[in-house]
């Protein structure tokens, strides 16, 4: 099968294509080996991974390799980062509070997913509508906040059912572009001038999303503004002993304060009630006007609210204020540990719940406020009809989406993958397969391999192999000035890619190079090092405020892991395109830029990196300056240096030694950088002048490229 | 229409021109060199540094804007449009007919009456032009023969986050490039060793817990990111990551980079990829920048009748009139696009009091920086615009007390213009007695967008990027019209 299909991959389409243009040689082991590792983990490969392969002598060495890969739990984490860009996936809502949520429990559902090798149906479906599956599953729920993940507008004056439907275009924006490569949004106004969408397919698609138990703006639940309903609430261990503790302290008050301590709150309630009745003074109007509205509501239709609100004000501002009670505050004070611990600290995900019908409308101008003919949920009608068996829901729109007939979804997704790989999809405009996308190069392959994602069953992890074990993947991406003239994009695939890696890879490869990644997956997001004040020079709202970054562990994890303020998202990752997780997102653009430049140089992530390679370059890398420059550039090239290279490098490294023998002071304060101690037990100087080189090499552009 | 086909064409010929502006951004000799042969004889004849060819469509009156964002929106009633009409129904409550069906926000939806509360400031005549002027902004007031004031502006947003996305990009939702975006993408930078859009910014004291401003606002949606604004930070580097590590000296930073320079050009022999080359380039611009922003940053070097010019908070990073000081530095060194984002103009309560704050802060050196780009003869090819997201209610929220407040208002503000090519003393626009609706002059954002576009030598309906199977344009698909009456 390998055989036929590394024809095929570099057989005839291709070559016709790129009109008899010859391919090229394939790569030299160790370059494959980094980027099949980069591509399928986002991290570099280990010196004794490279060994192990060049070790290995058998006919399938790559194809074990590959294998492997497939099997890390890293495979996860990097495939779900294109996911999380197309999901908007952050861990905070929006604006203005832009408090952080939960929806970290979903970006984990991905991971295990992929590492799990669900198919791909299975895995569009449990997001669409795994709460509609029959007798769905807690995990089937968190799975639903794929449609979840959108912004929340708390500002105070948003209107919610303004808000409402900008999420619903959200919704429709995110699943018709990751699903159907469809850029739907021009319908939201007017049929679309080139797509045979028009504006009832929009409305009608929208209507699928439309019943959902929601506001549109944030909820309550506490002092920080987080998240909306619907939501599953969780448990974790550490949240149900935080609560029985709290728990315990509560009775024990109670016990204290004796059986009659409501009665002597309520009485005590009264008698406030009763003075602010009868002071009548202006500036309590508010609550002489609540108390009343309390006390002249009807038996059977009690105010709760305006209840509620005296209850609070009283045992919240009004009963610390009195003399004695101790034993009453005590349990107040108790209680209200409770409330917020609840409301902090259970997780609970933003998912979707079907328990709200509502009418639908086509909008005018795409104006919630400007209604006109009703709609119900259907499929765009250019494209095939629901399956006869489907619901007129969310379930039926996945049933429709992974039916065998459908054209786009399986081409969508290979197309994608495609541009993972080489860098850009068959079809470049990988978010519009639609008339206004570009035709596709090679379209017969992406026929091909769109119907063999669909009739393998929809296998995720088996087409990657697919494509890595191509030839086409396979080959060196060295580029002749004659190639580079005729191909300039590499669209005809007659070398193999070579581009800079993805904004969180390169975080990771420093981290991973130094030895100081944390390869622990999954959890709550991370603190790593961010530029001082981060989120507060523009921002005084909710609780993510104050930024302190973490002390150990969670200064080394993955990228992936780190928090995602979607407000004030992390520079470092930004300047090198990653999108800011507000919307949809399937391409980022690929720049280079001296910001760029700048971060890799200096950013203190980098520097400590750079300081805790030097400490492995005398440690581990042998005895002779040499091999100690080979082990280093090995960590993060995966190749060992030409001659050249290694005297450019040596040269560099004798002039710095001697700089900081002459200036010592220089070598302490750069050994400082970071939480991390510098190791005592190496000379400090020393340690100094191979930290500077570690630098030099972390910021080359083969270690920042995959080739 | 374009048909698909040619369509096509044009989107792979624009990304070659996407492609080859940012290759040669910044990138010296030795970029260019080692990407002689990359693009075509056609494209390359088509492209100029640092910007698309074909650009500016038309003679530039302006060479730059510095765009004085005032965040949260100013009150029009008291500070551009004089009303004394508004009297005579102090504390009644706005006419049904006024409001016309007018939308209300979150916040005064619930609110039973809405009392006119008419300005408790007063105006008085200001310059040859006789402009009616605030005693809130005395200094800028006496410059109102500089500027063109635009007293029926409007939009469609009646919430921050929509409103102010709206103005940055032509669209409420997020998603669309900001405008400063655009233009560092259109228009390129002057300045190889700065950004070509810059915004700096600044906590107000009329309201110190005002809404917060977000990255987006100065991204580059569908745009490269490169062209997404760069923020100056207010303590610190002002660049991020811009000073070396500890220990590690411009000379060793020299050495460094001439290491990594030899490497990767062995890389570059070896493996022909061009972008190495542009890596290259990019490490030499980083390590200029390292000494072209403190540079800039460095305002000691400045004589003391121009410190004094912006007054006492000049020497105080991050506040606005430091941030104008450093406007007026960032213009003279050819940087496309400054924007400045003061805050807390948001007063739903305590108005009076919190816009003498607001008008502190920012009147002197808003009048500074006018002045001291004339004098530096810069006013002529700047332009610069003042103004905020939206206007403010006629009537109060909640009750009309010495202490009144006003909601978000859509439906007319004010905002002001001067130097690149506009014509000073003009007023523009009328809204009716209440402060309301507009009478005369209507001009949306979208219009405004047109405008700033126009001075730059852009045609705003010419201006495009595919995005989505459109030309995507900042004005948007709705028609927008350049605002003639206020240009020289």
């Amino acid at each position: 099968m390998t055989g036929t299909v590394r024809t095929y991959l570099n057989g005839d389409n291709l070559t016709t294509l790129a009109q008899q243009l010859a391919p090229a040689p394939e790569a030299d082991k160790v370059t494959l080996l980094r980027r099949v590792t980069y591509d399928l983990t986002g991290l570099p490969p280990t010196p004794d991974e490279v060994n192990h392969f060049l070790a290995d002598p058998s006919a399938v060495a790559y194809e074990k390799v590959v294998d492997r890969l497939l099997a890390s739990p890293h495979f996860g984490e990097r495939m779900a980062v294109p996911w999380l860009d197309a999901a908007r996936y952050a861990d905070s809502n929006g604006f203005q509070q832009d408090g952080d949520t939960f929806q970290w429990i979903w970006r984990d559902w991905v991971v295990k997913a992929l590492n799990a090798d669900m198919p791909f149906d299975q895995f569009g479906t449990e997001q669409l509508a795994g709460d509609l599956l029959p007798d769905a599953t807690l995990e089937q729920k968190i799975a639903t906040a794929f449609n979840r993940n959108h912004l929340l507008n708390g500002e105070g004056g948003a209107i919610a059912e303004e808000q409402r439907n900008v999420i619903l275009f959200d919704r429709v924006d995110v699943t018709s572009t990751t699903f159907l490569g469809l850029t739907m949004a021009c319908a939201q106004c007017h049929d679309h001038k080139y797509d045979p969408i028009t504006q009832k397919d929009y409305y009608s698609l929208m209507a699928g999303f439309n019943n959902i138990p929601e506001s549109g703006v944030p909820t309550f639940y506490s002092t920080r503004i987080r998240v909306g309903p619907p939501v599953v609430e969780l448990s974790s261990p550490e949240y149900e002993e935080g609560m029985a503790k709290l728990q315990e302290q509560e009775s024990a008050a109670k016990t204290a304060a004796g059986p009659d301590w409501e009665a002597r709150r309520d009485a005590l309630q009264k008698a406030w009630e009763d003075q602010l009745l009868a002071d009548n003074k202006a500036d309590e109007s508010n609550w002489t006007r609540l108390i009343k509205d309390v006390r002249e509501a009807p038996k059977d239709k009690p105010n709760n609210y305006a209840a509620g609100r005296i209850r609070t004000e009283f045992e919240q501002k009004r009963l610390p204020a009195l003399p004695g009670q101790e034993d009453l505050k005590k349990i107040i004070r108790i209680q209200t540990n409770l409330r917020n611990y609840k409301a902090e600290e259970l997780p609970r995900v933003m998912v979707m719940e079907e328990s709200k019908p509502r009418q639908t409308h086509l909008l005018s101008r795409g104006d919630y406020e400007q209604p006109l003919e009703k709609v119900s949920f259907a499929t765009p009608a250019f494209l095939p009809a629901l399956p006869p068996a489907a619901p007129s829901n969310r379930l039926g729109l996945a049933r429709w989406l992974f039916d065998p007939a459908h054209p786009l979804t399986s081409r969508v997704q290979v197309n994608r993958f495609w541009q993972l790989y080489f860098g850009t999809g068959l079809v470049k405009t990988s978010e519009d397969l639609g008339s206004q996308g570009e035709y596709p190069l090679h379209g017969d392959l992406l026929e091909w391999l769109a119907v063999e994602l669909r009739d393998s069953g929809w296998r995720v992890k088996a087409m990657h192999r697919l494509i890595v074990t191509s030839a086409a993947y396979r080959q060196s991406s060295r580029a002749t000035p004659a190639l580079l003239q005729r191909d300039p994009e590499n669209r005809l695939h007659a070398r193999g890619p070579r581009f800079r890696l993805p904004a969180m890879f390169l975080r990771d490869t420093a981290l991973a190079a130094s030895g100081l990644l944390q390869t622990k997956t999954g959890g709550k997001p991370v603190y790593p090092y961010q530029p001082e004040g981060i989120w507060d020079e523009i921002n005084v709202y909710g609780n993510l405020r104050n930024y302190k970054h973490d002390k150990d562990a969670g200064l080394y994890r993955r990228s992936m892991y780190t928090i995602w303020k979607r407000t004030s998202a992390p520079p470092n990752m930004l300047m090198f395109d990653m999108p800011g997780r507000e919307l949809c997102v399937v391409r980022r653009s690929r720049t280079n830029t001296p910001l760029q430049a700048l971060s890799l140089l200096n950013e203190i992530t980098y520097v400590e990196a750079s300081r805790a390679l030097a400490e492995r370059m005398l440690v581990e890398g042998g005895s002779s300056t040499t091999e100690r420059i080979r082990f280093a550039f090995q960590l993060a090239t995966a190749r060992k240096p030409s001659e050249r290279e290694l005297h450019s490098l040596l040269s560099g490294l004798d002039r710095r030694l001697a700089f900081f023998q002459s200036d010592p002071e220089s070598a302490k304060k750069l050994l400082m950088v970071g939480e991390k101690k510098a190791a005592s037990e190496l000379d400090p100087l020393q340690l100094a002048a191979y930290s500077i080189t570690a630098s030099v090499i972390l910021n080359l552009d083969e270690t920042v490229t995959k080739e | 229409m374009i048909s698909p086909c040619q369509h096509r064409q044009a989107l792979s010929l624009q990304d070659a021109l996407n492609r080859r502006s940012f290759l040669s951004h910044g990138a010296g000799g030795i970029g260019l060199a080692a990407l002689a042969g990359l693009a075509n004889g056609d494209q390359t004849a088509r492209v100029t540094p640092g910007g698309l060819s074909g650009l500016p469509h038309m003679l530039a009156k302006a060479k730059r804007v510095i765009y004085l964002f005032q965040s949260g929106a100013p009150s029009q009633m008291e500070l551009f449009d004089y009303k004394p009409s508004l009297e005579k129904y102090r504390g009644q409550n706005l006419p049904d007919s006024v409001r016309n069906g007018q939308r209300l926000t979150g916040m005064s939806s619930g609110q039973a009456t809405f009392p006119v509360a008419p300005s408790i400031f007063n105006f008085s005549k200001k310059g040859k032009c006789g402009a009616d002027w605030s005693e809130l902004m005395p200094f800028t007031g006496e410059l109102v023969d500089e500027l063109a004031i635009i007293r029926s502006m409007y939009t469609e947003a009646i919430n921050h986050d929509p409103a102010i996305t709206f103005f940055q990009t032509g669209n409420q939702l997020p998603g669309r490039p900001s405008i400063g975006s655009w233009l560092a993408y259109g228009l390129g930078s002057e300045n190889q060793d700065l950004p070509a859009y810059v915004v700096l910014t600044s906590k107000g004291t009329g309201r110190t817990d005002d809404q917060p401003l977000y990255d987006r606002l100065w991204g580059s949606g569908f745009l490269p990111t490169q062209y997404q604004g760069v923020k100056f930070r207010n303590a610190g580097d002002p660049v991020l990551y811009l000073s070396n590590p500890p220990g590690v000296d411009r000379d060793m930073r020299r050495a460094m980079l001439d290491e990594v320079r030899e490497l990767n050009e062995q890389k570059l022999a070896q493996s022909g990829d061009p972008e190495i080359a542009t890596r290259i380039a990019q490490y030499e611009l980083a390590f200029r920048m390292q000494s072209s922003v403190p540079e800039l940053a460095n305002v000691k070097s400045e004589p003391k009748h121009i410190l004094d010019l912006y007054g006492p908070e000049v020497n105080m990073p991050g506040k606005y009139a430091a941030n104008c000081l450093l406007a007026r530095r960032l213009a003279e060194r050819g940087v496309r696009f400054i924007q400045l984002f003061h805050m807390g103009w948001d007063h739903h309560g305590n108005l009076p009091n919190a816009l003498r704050g607001q008008c502190k802060d920012t009147d002197q050196p808003t009048a500074a920086l006018i002045k001291d780009l004339k004098q530096h003869g810069l006013l002529d090819d700047t332009l610069i615009v003042w103004g905020g997201e939206f206007g403010r209610t006629v009537y109060t929220q909640g009750a009309l007390t010495e202490n009144y407040g006003r909601d978000h208002h859509p439906r007319c503000f004010s905002l002001f213009l001067a130097g690149g090519g506009i014509k000073p003393g003009v007023t523009h626009g009328e809204t009716d007695d209440y402060c309301y609706n507009i009478v005369k002059d209507g001009v949306h954002v979208r219009d405004l967008h047109a405008t700033i576009l126009h001075q730059l030598g852009v045609n705003h309906e010419r201006f495009t990027y595919p995005f989505n199977g459109l030309d995507a344009r900042l004005t948007g698909v709705e028609p927008a019209r350049v605002v003639k009456e206020i240009l020289s």
